[in-house]
């Protein structure tokens, strides 16, 4: 190829691939002599033959001492004890004849494994994920009770509320906080929701210790209390924050009956003008607009960051927000793009009749009892939820290292779990194209208890390279990173949705002290656990097991 | 000694078994590889709870399911404070944005054509002269 030198300075040549630069015909170099004589009469096993037997691949060990190769039936001969399983890059002891685990091998074979599939860019386990570089030190959760200065500062600041009195009927028996809502004219929809957010231990205890005073915050936003004062009221504060510290103590402070949530109504129709009409609303988008108001509102006030992610800017992102990782993986190089969004909850399709698969437990008298043929699970969905998909073959992603559009595999992850983790179930479907809507009734199983590490981004970059231990991101030094220790949650609502689509009511089911109670609008009754598990579940609330405080203050 | 052809046999016999022996062995090495792996490390410790979940899920739709079962499908007598609740909430209170009286349970549609959103209501301009005029 004749190429003026001059030429090519002046003119770059575009990046092109590897794939695309190699020509069809591979040429084979002639061999050196010493290397024609090593090759006599080994034949094509000469690389990798059993030492004793002369056994050719597969099942081969490579010794670490002294890197001779043996087969499996001459392992055991070996004087030497750890060995490699060349097939599956995997450490063997001769001696126990079993598979044996290092951190420090794991983290070779990835980084080895990752350079080799991404044609020398490790770019997945090095992507740093675009956070605040202020360390927070996390605190661990200590129980508190009044010392006496501190009781007698309660004795002369504050009266009991009516209907306290231990000596009182047995209402007091009940935990304090339980009452009904009324519904307002087809306000179910934000009755179950709100139930759950009264509920809701960090949120609860938000309000409840007096960190949104409503009077100090109308007060200080200049609110017009004079009432007759029509023309004013347009100009009249809207802040969904008050009103919802409105709702907490009107609902906590002991009298049972129960309680109209209009002035919250009110301020929710002015905050989202395009859901306000009398006609049946979806819970979930409630639920949604809600804590946007509440963020909307109090970010004003306070000047914090805007940064969903880390929870600082408002209440109701730092009990819902967490971080999803999207990676996206080029199926030609290896190469992938790592994104990192907030998110107040997680919305899960269910999974499709024909995927759920069946399982059959064996009991231990040994019958086999094939429980749960086809139905549908939470792990199911989160699994589903989490798996690599293949993007089609219409959604070809641009690759920075192929520098064409490629096929791809799409995978989420939870980067950060929220302190309250909300699962919304799709279970209504709306086809713009055949212009009607259905809901999906499938009963859908979920766990009291739930533990959300396999769903973890450490968890599921680990299992991308086969379950190797080692380190990901600063392992647990990170305190963005969600590790085992706060990914145990508990249920304690559960929202539910009965009927038809659009002639259909919402009721909330929730855990208090390990007793769960129904709340329908204004009827508050005690269930049986079984109630709750054998229910159609649309969103279901749960709280982290061990409830964190962050240290404040030091960067 | 045995004869040449019961040798052959039992050759034959001795390879198809060391072949089938090898095929087994293939297929069975890699899952129960990865599952040793999975398995040492700890990362199916929950399995048993899953189970467990589960099972008190079938359990408890079970009961549910039976018709003996009184506790699903009993009507509200009383809620747990010993209260009863009208179909219609009946709790009255002034609106906030009009100032009239109304009854609880009817005042989502009222706010609605009060605020003038919706499908129903009418598109008017000023709200305090009419709320103030309209006589419903």
């Amino acid at each position: 190829m004749s190429s003026n030198s001059d030429h090519q300075n002046h003119r770059r040549r575009p990046y092109v691939s590897n794939q695309q630069r190699q020509s069809t015909a591979v040429i084979v170099p002639t061999p050196c002599s010493h290397l024609t004589e090593f090759k006599a009469g080994r034949g094509e096993t000469a690389f990798g033959r059993c030492g004793a037997c002369g056994k050719g691949p597969p099942r081969l060990y490579a010794c670490v001492s002294c890197a001779a190769v043996v087969c499996g039936v001459h392992a055991p001969d070996h004087e030497h004890q750890i060995a490699i399983d060349v097939d599956r890059a995997e450490l063997f002891c001769c001696s126990c004849g079993d598979q044996v685990y290092d951190r420090d091998f794991d983290s070779a074979v990835v980084l080895l494994q990752t350079a080799a599939a991404t044609l020398g860019g490790c770019n997945s386990l090095c992507t740093p994920p675009p956070e605040s570089i202020r360390k927070r030190r996390r605190v661990d959760y200590r129980p508190w009770t009044p010392d006496s200065k501190e009781r007698a500062l309660l004795g002369t600041h504050s009266s009991l509320l009516p209907g306290n009195n231990e000596d009182l009927s047995p209402n007091s028996n009940f935990p304090v906080g339980l009452k009904g809502l009324n519904n307002l004219g087809n306000t179910c929809f934000m009755n179950s929701v709100l139930q759950a957010l009264l509920h809701t231990p960090p949120l609860r205890n938000y309000f409840l210790s007096d960190r949104h005073n409503r009077f100090v915050c109308q007060q200080k936003n200049g609110v017009n209390h004079n009432k007759n004062d029509r023309k004013n009221k347009n100009s009249q504060r809207l802040c969904l924050a008050c009103d919802a510290d409105a709702l907490f103590s009107a609902v906590f402070s002991g009298d049972r009956k129960p309680y109209s949530p209009a002035k919250f109504l009110y301020s929710w129709w002015q905050h989202a003008g395009n859901l306000a009409s009398y006609e049946q609303q979806d819970a979930h988008e409630f639920f949604i607009s809600m804590l946007d108001g509440i963020h909307e509102k109090v970010d004003k006030d306070e000047r914090k960051p805007h940064s969903q992610g880390s929870g600082d800017c408002c209440i109701a992102h730092r009990v819902f927000s967490g971080i999803l990782r999207s990676d996206v993986m080029c199926t030609a190089c290896g190469f992938t793009s790592t994104t990192y969004d907030p998110c107040v909850d997680i919305s899960l399709d269910l999974v499709p009749t024909h995927e759920v698969p069946t399982k059959t437990l064996h009991s231990c008298n040994g019958k086999a009892e094939t429980v749960n043929s086809g139905i549908s699970t939470l792990l199911g969905c989160l699994d589903r939820f989490t798996r690599p998909e293949r993007l089609g073959s219409d959604q070809k992603f641009f690759c920075q290292q192929c520098q064409v559009r490629q096929e791809s595999l799409k995978q989420m992850s939870i980067r950060k779990l929220p302190l309250v983790s909300c699962f919304h179930i799709k279970r209504f479907e709306h086809s713009p194209i055949r212009k009607m809507s259905r809901k999906v009734d499938r009963y859908l199983q979920f766990p009291f208890s739930l533990d959300m590490s396999p769903y973890l981004s450490s968890s599921i970059l680990r299992s991308r390279f086969g379950n190797r231990s080692f380190g990901f991101e600063g392992d647990g030094k990170d305190p963005d990173c969600s590790n085992e220790s706060t990914s145990e949650f508990e249920l304690f609502a559960v929202v539910t949705h009965s009927g038809k689509l659009d002639a259909g009511h919402y009721s909330t089911y929730l855990r208090l002290s390990n007793q769960w109670y129904k709340c329908d609008d204004a009827w508050v009754t005690q269930v049986n656990e079984n109630i709750v598990r054998a229910a159609q579940g649309y969103m279901m609330f749960y709280v982290q097991k061990m409830l964190y405080y962050k240290a404040s203050g030091t960067s | 000694m045995s004869a040449p052809d019961e040798d052959n046999t039992s050759n034959n016999t001795q390879l198809a078994s060391n072949f089938f022996g090898e095929l087994l062995d293939s297929v069975i090495m890699d899952v129960a590889s990865e599952c040793h792996r999975v398995a040492r490390l700890g990362l199916d410790r929950n399995l048993d709870d899953e189970e467990e979940e589960l099972r008190l899920s079938a359990q408890a739709r079970a009961r549910v399911a039976d018709p003996s079962n009184s506790e699903t499908n009993s009507k509200y007598v009383v809620d747990i404070f010993g209260q009863t609740h009208p179909s219609v909430a009946a709790e009255i209170f002034d609106c906030m944005n009009c100032g009239r009286s109304i009854v609880a349970g009817r005042f989502a549609p009222h706010l609605e054509k009060c605020m003038g959103k919706g499908r129903k209501a009418r598109v008017k301009a000023t709200r305090s002269s009419t709320a103030a005029a309209q006589n419903r």
